[in-house]
């Protein structure tokens, strides 16, 4: 709990990020290329959140990249799936 | 036993995983986009040997269509559009052209235009204009689906616009059972003495045929060196169409359906297996080198929250 109100900033901007993908895959329904574009920033977004979240508490691995990397490109995969449809 | 063992070393941090459950590794998370998308190809493969399985039901009739697109329209402060017979057998001329050739857009691969199909029905129009929608499973909302793309909306809130056409046809495209909807709107050449403008709204573009007094694609015997001939409107006595019978077709797996339940099984089972991981982890205290765990449950829950807004259907 007190790494999380530590790292407050860092979640807030997290929940900016995702919000912001979320708006746009659903507010723009209508446009497909747009909503592929959302879905890769989003993604890229997510792993750069985390690669900079874990470089500022020193504690950024290889294992930690290819964590958020994985984690990621599911995500993605699951929206391209369905708006690719 | 053996299968408690599989699922505690699956979703417990434990010294056996590394103090992560197994799901939520890298390696496992990857085979499990590689089953994703290892599921979408079967979708588009299973057609070819058994076509007629995948579609989508749909249950729209034309009429509702147009009093959905006048609803709109009164609640915008327009005059409603009337529905024209000759129009109506355009826009199901339309349907059944691109079932027929198998292409999903305004203009044919062949290059025919929308508007080839007004005139072959008589249509003299002064201004003209088409949306299309498919896979929609009723008519509110594949017409709420044109309201929200502004250009779209554009034309069905059109006030040059007096006339509507609607086409419903049923059939496979590209291997799936599908319902396509045909929105033909138009305005009788004869309003004004002026040259004919004809809209089709492709996604995010207009694309408008530029107002010219020899365009090289309208083939109508209207359009003259003098745009103040007398207008004639050419109505073919067509008896209205019959409006599509309220159908639902009956098949068997809705590739949207499938792929947005499998979609949410996934994540429902990501989420389930991280919150166990933040929740053991924090009692027993576990240290240990990885990424933050909320982070993925806010990631994957926007997702999820995604996948569970998004519905099927196209719009162009």
């Amino acid at each position: 709990m007190k790494s999380f109100v530590r790292d407050l900033p860092h979640y807030m901007l997290l929940i900016g990020i995702l919000l912001a993908g979320f708006a746009g895959l659903t507010l723009f329904s209508y446009d497909r290329n747009f909503q592929i574009a959302v879905a890769l920033a989003t993604g890229i977004s997510y792993v750069s959140w985390g690669l900079i979240h874990h470089h500022i508490h020193r504690d950024l691995h290889f294992e930690v990249f290819m964590e958020y990397l994985a984690v990621a490109i599911l995500g993605t995969v699951i929206i391209f799936s369905l708006i690719l449809q | 036993m053996q299968l408690l063992r599989f699922l505690h070393h699956l979703f417990i941090p434990h010294e056996s995983n590394n103090q992560k459950g197994k799901i939520l590794h890298p390696s496992s998370l990857t085979i499990i986009a590689v089953f994703l998308v290892g599921f979408q190809l079967l979708l588009n493969v299973f057609p070819r040997g058994l076509p007629r399985v995948l579609g989508y039901a749909a249950n729209i009739s034309p009429g509702e269509v147009i009093r959905l697109t006048n609803a709109q329209r009164a609640a915008n402060g327009l005059s409603t559009v009337t529905e024209n017979a000759n129009l109506d057998s355009a826009a199901l001329a339309k349907g059944n052209d691109m079932l027929a050739k198998g292409y999903w857009a305004h203009f044919a691969p062949d290059g025919t235009s929308p508007w080839s199909f007004f005139l072959s029905f008589g249509y003299k129009y002064q201004y003209a204009g088409e949306n299309l929608a498919r896979d929609f499973s009723n008519a509110n909302d594949a017409v709420n689906a044109w309201m929200n793309s502004p250009t779209h909306r554009e034309n069905i809130l059109n006030s040059k616009y007096k006339e509507i056409g609607i086409g419903v046809v049923e059939g496979n495209l590209a291997g799936v059972d599908t319902t396509v909807i045909v929105q033909f709107f138009g305005a009788p050449l004869g309003n004004s003495p002026s040259i004919p403008i004809a809209q089709a709204q492709e996604q995010g573009k207009s694309v408008a045929l530029k107002p010219s007094i020899a365009p090289k694609k309208l083939a109508t015997p209207s359009l003259s060196p003098e745009p103040t001939i007398a207008p004639v409107i050419i109505r073919t006595p067509t008896p209205l169409p019959q409006a599509s019978p309220q159908s639902i077709s009956s098949v068997f797996i809705s590739p949207f359906s499938s792929t947005k339940n499998l979609s949410s099984a996934v994540l429902g089972l990501l989420l389930m297996a991280l919150s166990i991981d933040i929740i053991v982890i924090r009692r027993k205290r576990i240290a240990r080198i990885g990424g933050r765990t909320l982070a993925h449950i806010a990631f994957l829950g926007m997702i999820l929250a995604v996948i569970l807004i998004l519905k099927a259907g196209q719009i162009i």
